[in-house]
């Protein structure tokens, strides 16, 4: 099964219900895995605020949402982070891709590659870097327990090769 | 034009005990408490732009009930593309009324950039094929069923006078109260 397959798996085994998303090259051939579950709703976002918002939205009415975003969109949600899933105490699993770190061959997402776990930091998210040569599956499953057990923001941060 | 209480008042008293009402911050969320609504509801009292997302969130997990979210200019306009998400996505159950009075009347009644908005025109051009606009109480208890009935997502962009004066109650519950009673049967 591909990484992306696992991925999913651990997403649907988590009994997460919606994935909101706004893609990049990665995060595109996740959401395309996305859309071949039976369980998950695909919900495509024109921004990463609201995708947030959508799936607590989703969390709140008795499901389980989760967000699918690059990391440069997560960089731009501080507010709903802050005023709505910390405020509110909502269980929001993120899966972020890591652009710019040492996996990454694209030299302009350097930038943000290097920003990431700093900001992460500061937010006071807790995050995970996926490693796909161990159980993906599971590290996704964890991720969405630790946002659960939190009521709170988890992220797991992947590469495109955890999703090959 | 029209005050907001009224438009509120005459809101709540069409909400069914299965509907779900998503308030943005500010005046509405303040409102609420103060008055009777049968629905369950979920008051913002900050992260500006939530409301339509929050709402169109539940309306997808929930198709069997009909999500209302009230929204205000200023919130919607740092994040009108919410509403091609909203098309895009394409619920049925979710009603989204627009509160149209040109400031940003919780901060402290600072005017809107002064441009012109025409927010029905806008939110057809993102697809929202049921958008009507609201004057006053009468219109807005006509077209809220019309809203609630379309099997589409509907905007109603209400016109709201803004008055400085306004004595608009304090926010008097806290979130985590808001959090643990909100419950959708």
């Amino acid at each position: 099964m591909s990484g992306a397959g696992r991925i999913v798996a651990g997403l649907e085994a988590a009994g997460v219900t919606l994935a909101a998303s706004v893609p990049d090259t990665w995060i595109g051939k996740l959401m395309a895995t996305v859309r071949r579950s039976r369980t998950i709703r695909a919900v495509d976002a024109a921004r990463e605020e609201e995708a947030v918002a959508i799936a607590c939205g989703a969390t709140l009415a008795g499901g389980r949402g989760a967000v699918l975003i690059q990391n440069a969109g997560l960089f731009n949600c501080g507010g709903v982070l802050a005023g709505l899933v910390s405020l509110y105490r909502i269980p929001c699993f993120f899966i972020v891709s890591y652009r710019g770190d040492r996996r990454d061959p694209i030299y302009y997402h350097q930038p943000k590659g290097r920003m990431t776990e700093p900001t992460l930091s500061a937010w006071g998210l807790p995050f995970a870097i996926a490693d796909h040569t161990t159980d993906l599956e599971a590290q996704v499953v964890r991720g969405v327990e630790s946002a659960v057990a939190s009521s709170g923001p988890a992220v797991l941060l992947i590469s495109g090769e955890d999703i090959e | 034009m029209t005050a907001r209480r009224p438009l509120l008042e005459a809101l709540v008293a069409m909400l069914a005990r299965d509907d779900v009402l998503v308030s943005s911050l500010g005046a509405n969320s303040r409102y609420l408490p103060h008055l009777n609504v049968t629905a369950p509801v979920f008051a913002l009292c900050d992260s500006m732009g939530a409301a339509i997302p929050l709402a169109l969130g539940m309306a997808l997990q929930r198709p069997d009930r009909h999500v209302v979210a009230l929204e205000g200019d200023g919130s919607l306009l740092m994040c009108p593309n919410v509403l091609a998400t909203v098309a895009a996505a394409r619920p049925s159950n979710l009603t989204a009324l627009l509160w149209v009075n040109g400031h940003y009347e919780s901060s402290g009644g600072q005017a809107l950039p002064s441009a012109p908005v025409d927010w029905s025109a806008l939110a057809k051009g993102f697809g929202i094929a049921n958008v009507e606009r609201v004057g006053d109480v009468p219109a807005l208890r006509a077209a809220f069923p019309r809203a609630q009935a379309a099997k589409a997502p509907a905007l109603l962009v209400v016109d709201v006078a803004f008055d400085p004066s306004e004595p608009i109650p304090p926010y008097s519950e806290r979130p985590d109260e808001i959090r643990a009673r909100f419950r959708i049967a």
